[in-house]
């Protein structure tokens, strides 16, 4: 893994790369905004109903509309609870391939590479921030997100929110090119037991909930999510990896709560198993704990705290990244102003052996800190129109203190239509791999590589321009400075990582939804991205473009869900995925999952899924040595709720 | 809300409702009920003497906050009578609260329900709040369990602020914190 990052650069790359372990895999697209109401009974009749009826009322859930149009001014997507259900997902990449603003990469059966606006790649993509209930899932070792140490159970995650863009000052580290941030529900929601199980072409799984009341005012939930998945094929030319995954994820989730206290206690519990060779896998887990406490009216604030642990294996490397992060937050609230204060501070102890090949890191273990503080103040200026000001500084043991401001503006002369612009700075900072990795005489450690920095320029609507209709537009310019490059500092050796590209990129973003008829809703996505990144005058990339990802210029995603009867409905996700211009390159594809469900009764749940079902096999992603062919596949399952 | 807004009946529906009386079978929209119940509330609701509709004045539903209902709040509202009083519907983003019977409230990132709830804090007020927005609760707070839309209830909160709840109120909560 780590030496991935690198052993690609240098073009010395063998394998290796699967070292990046990961999970699952299935295909799972889409755009809905607004998860249809399933065919229903009149609202209207509603009214004749006694509350026990009403309480006796099977629903859907909220759409897309109750989310307030005033949120954030920002690029911002919502994949619901109901949106992860109907699409059939069973992992989370699954389940981000529904963000419009998400490019979702499969590498092999278990590794994913997910970005926005660019820059992706199971190296590259290093500019994308994700938080499960507030804890950052973004490994300070490489700069990555490993999206197979994170098996949740989906039936328990209450949404996830999809920032494209800068995450302006609310967010941690590293937020720079997006954030993705999932939230999974408060224990006094999932009261009683879930048992889910699907048997397919490709995958199995088994996963169950249990939740009950403590006291009045608590509440405790236990889960236990297990899966295995068949390693996928072997492109022509490729590597043969043997990717099959086994695994299990369980954990709780406690939150007791009055009128001015929440306090939320939860953890996971991860082990899973590749076949690569004896041993080789990961265990992960992690404990954190958040009290929430309003002050009065104009005041609340929150703390929280978390440790973190993983480790993997694969082949003769291995690496484990230690973390105990925490955070305040305070919220103030007078006449005009909404005020957001915080601060936080995060350290990581990690240990990298690697005895495959010559890439070290000096030294093989390390601390590493990081400190941020943040003030965000949003001022309604007029009854229509708010601006939004806020600062973090930054400070991590590889970069000095950082100054990243953002400037937000929203206008909304009705609740229907909201325009938004914003001027943002982020940065990256270095990641141990960066600075400290090593292969003499080949390769030296960089001291001085430096932060890889952005300044985003953002205008967009969001709304409601017709009844039954959402719509959202982005268009941005990115202008990006020191991103990574590999050059010749001896004569010719050793080369060392530095920061010799800059340059712009833009896009835009569209998504909407519109319930076409009452048992038809449909919805679409649309991203795009160019890129104009140029090497500084005089230097030379050996990494031959490697650290600025290999991007689709284009993605199109549609929706469908279709309410058939009372009790069944389907629902299709397509997606065409334009060319990634490298070499040698990837020819784009389309492709197209779906989910038939029916409610056999008020506890069971009957559905058959597929994925990639237009094509045998595609290629979605071109890591060396890693890359395996996305493989068309079908599964049935059964849902029990009581 | 996601609300299926143009269910004229079609023949499916018109069967399912048909032959299944009260809470057709078919699927509602999770917001669709809860704007059912808000007005509903105010039924099994007691209010001191001085804070009760005068005669011909209606009981207030406040939205405090976000909106999350639209105008199924104000449909759902509409059909409805209580000893007497039409149900109004008033949404309220920084104003004055003062004539609000039952508030649901909702906040956001930079002003969060916990603010909003607090700012209520002295009033006889039906204090909601809903599981989906956040962690904060009022009195009555919606969750949805096993598909349904349910709620738990804080008494003790209800008779600080000098409100009383029925028991059949109570007996539909799926979790009561008492006095």
């Amino acid at each position: 893994m780590r030496t991935t990052l690198v052993l690609a650069a240098v073009s010395a790359a063998t394998c290796v790369s699967t070292a990046c372990p990961a999970l699952a895999a299935e295909a799972v697209p889409a755009a809905d905004l607004i998860p249809a109401a399933a065919a229903a009974a009149d609202p209207n009749d509603l009214a004749d109903l006694s509350i026990e009826q009403l309480a006796d009322i099977p629903v859907t859930s909220a759409s897309k509309r109750a989310e307030p149009l005033s949120a954030a001014p920002a690029s911002l997507f919502v994949i619901t609870a109901e949106d992860i259900e109907q699409s059939g997902a069973l992992s989370l990449p699954g389940a981000l391939r529904l963000a419009p603003n998400l490019d979702v990469q499969q590498a092999d059966a278990s590794q994913f590479a997910i970005s926005a606006r660019g820059f992706n790649g199971l190296q590259a993509g290093n500019k994308l921030l994700a938080l499960i209930d507030g804890r950052s899932i973004y490994t300070p070792l490489a700069s990555s997100i490993f999206w197979n140490l994170h098996q949740p159970m989906l039936e328990d995650i209450q949404q996830i929110e999809v920032i494209s863009g800068p995450g302006g000052t609310l967010y941690g580290p590293n937020a720079v090119n997006g954030v993705i941030s999932i939230t999974t529900r408060d224990a006094q929601d999932t009261i009683g037991t879930l048992a889910r199980g699907t048997v397919g072409t490709n995958s199995y799984t088994l996963a169950a909930r249990h939740g009950f009341a403590i006291g009045t005012a608590g509440a405790v939930r236990i889960y236990g999510n297990w899966m295995t998945r068949n390693g996928l094929a072997t492109p022509a030319t490729g590597f043969d990896v043997d990717d099959d995954y086994t695994g299990f994820q369980a954990g709780f989730r406690a939150d007791f709560g009055g009128e001015k206290d929440h306090v939320t206690l939860q953890g996971d519990l991860l082990k899973t198993d590749i076949d690569t060779g004896s041993g080789d896998g990961a265990k992960a887990h992690n404990l954190l704990g958040r009290w929430e406490h309003t002050l009065g009216p104009s005041a609340s604030v929150q703390v929280q705290g978390y440790y973190d642990r993983f480790e993997r294996k694969f082949n003769l490397a291995e690496d484990m990244v230690q973390t105990f992060d925490g955070e305040a937050q305070v919220n103030l609230a007078s006449g005009r102003h909404e005020l957001v204060a915080g601060a936080g501070v995060r350290t990581t102890d990690d240990e990298f052996i690697n005895n495959l090949n010559i890439f070290q890191l000096v030294p093989t273990s390390r601390r590493l800190w990081v400190y941020n503080a943040f003030l965000q103040d949003r001022i309604a200026l007029s009854g229509t129109l708010a601006v939004t000001a806020g600062v973090k500084v930054e400070r991590s043991t590889f970069s000095g203190w950082q100054f990243l401001p953002n400037l937000r503006f929203a206008w909304q002369p009705t609740p229907e239509h909201l325009l938004w612009a914003a001027v943002s700075r982020a940065v990256r900072t270095p990641s141990r791999i960066d600075r400290q990795l090593q292969a003499l005489p080949l390769l030296a450690p960089a001291p001085s590589f430096d932060s890889e920095k952005l300044t985003a320029f953002e205008i967009g609507y969001r709304g409601e321009p017709a009844k039954d209709f959402s719509l959202s537009l982005t268009a941005f310019a990115n202008r990006y400075d020191d991103i990574r490059t590999t050059e010749f500092t001896g004569d010719p050796f050793p080369i060392m990582l530095r920061n010799g590209y800059r340059g712009w990129t833009w896009g835009v973003e569209a998504w909407g939804s519109a319930q076409v008829t009452r048992w038809w809703r449909a919805g679409f996505g649309l991203a795009t991205l160019k890129k104009d990144l140029e090497i500084k005058e005089g230097r030379v990339d050996l990494a031959r473009r490697n650290a600025l990802g290999n991007d689709p210029k284009w993605q199109i995603r549609a929706h469908s869900h279709f309410d058939l009867a009372p009790r069944l409905e389907l629902t299709l996700n397509g997606r065409a995925v334009g060319r990634i211009d490298m070499d040698p390159e990837i020819g784009g594809y389309a492709e197209v999952d779906g989910r038939l469900a029916y409610q056999a009764n008020e506890a069971i749940e009957l559905f058959v899924a597929g994925r990639n079902m237009l094509h045998q096999t595609h290629v979605e992603h071109n890591d060396p040595g890693a890359t395996q062919l996305a493989r068309r596949s079908f599964y049935a399952g059964a849902r029990l709720r009581i | 809300m996601a609300g299926p807004r143009r269910l004229a009946a079609g023949t499916i529906l018109a069967l399912a409702a048909a032959t299944l009386p009260g809470a057709a079978r078919a699927q509602v929209s999770e917001t669709e009920v809860k704007a059912a119940f808000l007005p509903r509330f105010a039924r099994y609701v007691t209010w001191p003497t001085y804070q009760r509709p005068a005669a011909g004045q209606p009981f207030m539903v406040c939205v405090v906050g976000a909106d999350p209902f639209g105008s199924a709040l104000d449909r759902a509202a509409a059909g409805q009578s209580v000893d007497g009083h039409r149900v109004a519907v008033r949404r309220i983003n920084g104003g004055e609260t003062g004539g609000c019977h039952i508030a649901f409230v909702q906040g956001s990132k930079t002003q969060p329900t916990g603010q909003l709830l607090a700012a209520l804090d002295a009033r006889p007020v039906l204090t909601v709040t809903d599981a989906r927005a956040g962690a904060q609760r009022g009195i009555i707070h919606f969750a949805v369990v096993s598909g349904r839309v349910r709620f738990f209830i804080d008494e003790k909160e209800a008779a600080r602020k000098s409100l009383g709840i029925n028991s059949r109120l109570l007996a539909l909560a799926v979790g009561v914190r008492p006095r």
